[in-house]
């Protein structure tokens, strides 16, 4: 333990830590570009100047380690000064665009200029002008004009996704972030540098213009891509802004999907595919019980597969990984003892898909095998195992490989199918119920319940209490 | 570009073995010298041979202005436009040669014999003002040296 005094407070620093460090852990805000906790030191944008007691100049306190006895003060008259000189600096050639940003609202360059900015520029020069709408990929637009230049997105690729795919070409005035002409960028983890961007450089294509963030609010929930089970944020229109005429439908849309920090699990990164989780769970719905392939209300569909499961004399449940943990608790209390469990998995690794990597990205494409397997063990299906009914809860089923097995189906999503399942009940998506996921570390990660679910969509759990009862 | 390689390896050997982000800048002096520029694919060229990332190679590249990136004359004329050079006269130095070439700076005469570019200082203030002709310096330059000097390259 190292004491220094911040702005006349003792504060306790660990050895190491850098004067930012010590001061944001005990809530004493210091303005940052640059610094990111899990990113390099780059020094490179000097708005954390402070003044070091015996020192002459400011120093940059994201790359000053602590010191015993060390005298900071983060917000004096020259620290100020310093901290607008750096403001002018820094925007010298920014549009100063914040009403077509997509950023707006979570901007640090916005945040800051509005605290420690002056109202107008000094400059007499004309701005720089630069590439606006710079194609990084399919997903990633750079407008260059707002880059800020302060590399967080180069060291992200450098340190974290090891693809090295950015750098700052050019020199001085023309310094330009930039990627390889001849290779699109394809980093799996790409998306992250649109949260990590301190600025509205890096831009979602698929948040384009989209919405204003204050119109928006973030629900944590869990992203099902695979089995490391991702903390995400998943931002819906806020209540406040609810559109109540023209555009209803936008208050059950899914804006965007962002990285929910947490240390245990997936620290503050995830893949691209859970920034695409929305698109997944935004696939044609299964909004209407089915008997044989015609329309049933819920009370016939459920009635119906009851004298289904009563008259089986070799029921079979295939469940399914997607599953959360309080639905699998259900099933097994209600129906679990009365038919032969098997365990299968949803989906499987696409062509194209990333199987693996030490990353973050783990082969099983579901939430939950590992709690399945903990409650049912992890039997697999096999055609010939002699069952003459078969439930089968979760999604991307193809009815094919039960045979002639009476087959009852609850599933979330649209399936083109060769032949009728006997009973279909649509179900609920992890967006529309709360829950729990264990991932394949044993580590249980909660969600919650960002909309209602349609009308006739029914929770698994529900339809299991009603046909065990 | 196999000769190039070749060349690549004798440098290599000179180099400890692991400092291979080190080569980056003789490599691509040395590919400059044999191809007058460089473009990406040679940066990724370099990369490859290393085993480093391209965009390391490509932000050395694009950093030095030295490294062409467009093709150049035969005789490359960087004049100084800096501070010492400027108060001594560079400013009609220059607007004598891009007369006297026919071109403009940064472009290069139509038989390919030289190109005009502006540098910073060139640190020779003291002879100002100055200017580098591929890899020698002229000095105290005025309107009658450098028709000498232009006359003397073939
Ligand atoms: S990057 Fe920030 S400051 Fe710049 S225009 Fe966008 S919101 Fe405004
Ligand atoms: S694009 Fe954003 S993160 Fe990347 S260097 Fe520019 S400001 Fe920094
Ligand atoms: S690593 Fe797996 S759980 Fe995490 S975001 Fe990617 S697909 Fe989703
Ligand atoms: S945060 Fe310290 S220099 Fe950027
Ligand atoms: S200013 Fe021209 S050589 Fe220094």
């Amino acid at each position: 333990m190292i004491e220094l005094k911040i702005d006349n407070r003792t504060v306790e620093a660990n050895e190491g830590e850098t004067v930012l460090q010590a001061a944001l852990r005990h809530g004493i805000e210091i303005p940052h570009f640059c610094y990111h906790p899990c990113l390099s030191i780059a020094g490179n944008c000097r708005i954390c100047l402070v003044k070091v007691t015996g020192r002459p100049k400011l120093m940059p306190s994201c790359n000053l380690a602590v010191t015993p006895g060390m005298e900071i003060e983060t917000d004096s008259d020259d620290v100020i000064a310093a901290r607008q000189a750096v403001m002018q600096f820094i925007t010298l050639n920014h549009p100063g665009e914040c009403g077509i940003c997509d950023k707006a609202g979570e901007c640090r360059l916005q945040d800051y200029h509005v605290r420690y900015g002056e109202p107008e520029s000094i400059s007499l020069e004309p701005k720089n002008k630069k590439p606006k709408f710079y194609d990084i990929s399919p997903r990633i637009l750079l407008d260059s004009e707002r880059c800020i230049l302060c590399s967080r997105c180069v060291r992200f690729t450098k340190e974290v996704s090891g693809s090295h795919q950015l750098g700052i070409v050019e020199r001085g005035n023309h310094s330009r972030l930039e990627r390889l002409e001849s290779q699109p960028m394809d980093d799996p983890y790409s998306d992250n540098i649109i949260g990590l961007c301190p600025v509205g450089a890096l831009l979602s294509r698929d948040f384009l213009y989209q919405s204003r963030v204050w119109y928006l609010e973030p629900i944590r929930s869990v992203c099902t891509g695979c089995s490391r089970c991702c903390s995400v944020k998943v931002w819906r229109r806020n209540r406040h802004w609810h559109l109540r005429s023209l555009g209803e439908e936008m208050n059950r849309k899914v804006y965007r999907v962002t990285p929910q920090e947490n240390r245990e699990i997936n620290g503050p990164w995830i893949c691209n595919k859970g920034f695409d989780l929305h698109k997944f769970m935004g696939r044609k719905r299964l909004l209407q019980p089915m008997i044989g392939g015609s329309v049933a209300t819920v009370d016939e569909a459920l009635s119906e597969a009851k004298k289904l499961l009563a008259a089986a004399k070799s029921p079979a449940a295939l469940v399914s990984a997607h599953a959360s943990n309080e639905e699998l608790a259900a099933f097994k209390e209600t129906l679990g003892s009365r038919m032969t469990v098997y365990s299968r998995e949803d989906y499987k690794a696409e062509e194209g898909e990333v199987v693996e990597d030490n990353i973050l990205i783990r082969e099983n494409k579901n939430p939950n095998s590992h709690g399945v397997h903990a409650m049912f063990g992890d039997l697999p299906w096999s055609v010939d195992s002699g069952h003459d009914l078969v439930l089968v809860w979760g999604d991307n089923v193809d009815y094919t490989p039960m045979g002639n097995a009476k087959v009852i189906h609850l599933a979330s999503f649209e399936m083109p199918q060769e032949r009728h399942a006997d009973v279909l009940i649509p179900i609920s998506t992890t967006f529309e119920r709360s829950g729990s996921f264990t991932n394949f570390e044993g580590k249980v990660n909660r969600f919650t319940k960002v909309f209602d679910k349609p009308g006739l969509v029914q929770q698994a759990g529900d339809v299991f209490g009603r046909l065990g009862a | 570009m196999s000769c190039l390689t070749d060349k690549f390896d004798r440098l290599r050997a000179t180099y400890p073995p692991e400092m291979n982000s080190s080569l980056v800048l003789p490599l691509l002096h040395l590919m400059l010298r044999e191809k007058g520029h460089l473009t990406e694919s040679d940066a990724i060229f370099i990369a490859d041979y290393l085993g480093v990332p391209a965009m390391q190679v490509k932000e050395a590249l694009t950093w030095y202005t030295m490294l062409h990136r467009k093709p150049v004359g035969k005789h490359v004329i960087k004049v100084c436009r800096n501070i010492a050079c400027s108060l001594m006269g560079a400013e009609r130095i220059i607007d004598y040669l891009k007369q006297k070439l026919g071109i403009e700076a940064g472009e290069t005469t139509p038989d390919g014999r030289f190109t005009l570019l502006l540098v910073e200082c060139l640190a020779s203030c003291g002879t100002a003002p100055a200017m580098q002709v591929s890899d020698t310096y002229h000095e105290n330059l005025d309107e009658a040296r450098i028709d000498h000097i232009l006359k003397e390259l073939s």
